[in-house]
């Protein structure tokens, strides 16, 4: 069994003696997330006690308040031997790439596939996107306000301040949606008004509106008489807009049609005398009359 | 950086190796083989080597390293023979994986 931690303690406490590592090297290795992962809270606390009674936090307190022998017994030994191979390649003037601390950004950088440089007349590689986030479900912001419409894919495209020019290009654009019901033609027998003679055209030529005083829905008239005029009431007036029922076209019940072909007596047509209804010759009419 | 500094530092690696065991004399000398030894050597040092040698009746890794102490493998030998061995000895310990 080699005893590789004395070892380390030696060569890097030596090498912090002789001025080949810095503390600086030490940490650029042993980060903040490695002695959080793996230094002993007894320790942290000594550290966090130097720390905030120092007037300044430098690599060198760190190194020298947790103690070389400290790093080495708790911190993993491929970072410590790291830190040494990366002192040594330097003092010997090697151009030795010692990777930095193994953390969990590096592990998973370093797990990508390697990527074959592109030739310089080969097309560029696709445009990377990043994963697109997960959007949260949309929800109804309210009782009577319906969800938002998930925004399109790929459109993360903040909306800015554009030019009105830009809006009537874009209305200009759009296509006109066909109505949902299309519009039947009026003969002039079903309008019932001229144009610009109901109240909508006062609306519309007198835009601001007026103080209007609140009126009181008078009293449900009788209805047998008015009480006004102490007559029989009169049929409230239809109104201008409602459309007028033609009964002669309707088709009633069975007995109808007897009631409206019912012909008096006095309409009624002598056949034998009227000439109009004769249907005999004039040699026939003749040997009558001798 | 001086070459002092360097040579005490790989020196005090060198001592710290052997005594805990991280490598064994017969692996310094995997690397510090005789044409190494022989050709950074000085002449009086090989003289002793070869005196204690025969004294001895052999020689061995660790009678060399008897004669040519962790400082004078430092002062005399390439620092990257030395490293050399030192990187594969972290190699064989588990803690490196490229000697």
């Amino acid at each position: 069994m080699t005893a590789v931690k004395p070892f380390f303690v030696d060569a890097l406490s030596s090498a912090l003696e002789l001025g080949i590592a810095k503390p600086d090297d030490v940490l650029r290795h042993v980060t903040p997330d490695v002695l959080a992962t793996h230094l002993p809270r007894p320790l942290w606390a000594r550290l966090l006690t130097a720390c905030l009674g120092a007037p300044k936090v430098t690599a060198q307190l760190v190194v020298e308040t947790v103690g070389v022998g400290n790093l080495c017994e708790h911190i993993p030994s491929p970072i410590i031997w790291n830190v040494i191979a990366e002192v040594a390649a330097r003092s010997l003037g090697h151009a030795l790439s010692i990777p930095a601390a193994p953390s969990p950004i590096v592990k998973a950088a370093d797990s990508e596939p390697t990527r074959k440089p592109l030739a310089i007349g080969s097309p560029p590689p696709p445009a990377e996107r990043p994963a697109e986030p997960a959007r949260p479900a949309a929800t109804a912001v309210g009782p009577s306000i319906p969800a938002p419409a998930p925004a399109p894919a790929g459109n993360h495209a903040i909306p800015v301040a554009v030019g009105i020019e830009d809006v009537v290009a874009e209305l200009e654009a759009e296509t006109p949606t066909p109505p949902v019901r299309p519009r039947t033609a009026t003969g002039s027998g079903n309008r019932f008004r001229q144009t610009n003679t109901n109240i909508g055209r006062l609306a519309a030529a007198n835009q601001s509106r007026r103080p209007q005083a609140s009126v009181g829905t008078p009293p449900a008239p009788s209805p047998g008489i008015d009480p006004d005029t102490q007559r029989p009431a009169k049929t409230a007036r239809r109104g201008e807009t409602e459309i007028e029922v033609e009964v002669e076209t309707e088709v009633g019940a069975k007995d109808d049609w007897r009631t409206t072909l019912a012909v008096e007596d006095e309409q009624l047509v002598d056949w034998s005398t009227s000439e109009e209804t004769q249907t005999t010759t004039e040699g026939e009419q003749q040997q009558r009359k001798r | 950086m001086s070459t002092d500094q360097r040579q005490a530092w790989f020196a005090r690696m060198m001592e710290s190796g052997l005594e805990n065991r991280m490598f064994a004399p017969g692996d310094v000398l995997a690397h510090a083989t005789p044409d190494v030894l022989a050709s950074h050597l000085p002449a009086d040092l090989l003289s002793k080597v070869l005196a204690a040698s025969l004294a001895a009746g052999a020689m061995t890794p660790e009678r060399v390293l008897e004669t040519v102490t962790p400082e004078l493998l430092a002062k005399h030998l390439p620092h990257d023979v030395l490293w050399a061995c030192i990187a594969a000895a972290a190699a064989r310990a588990g803690v490196s994986t490229s000697p």
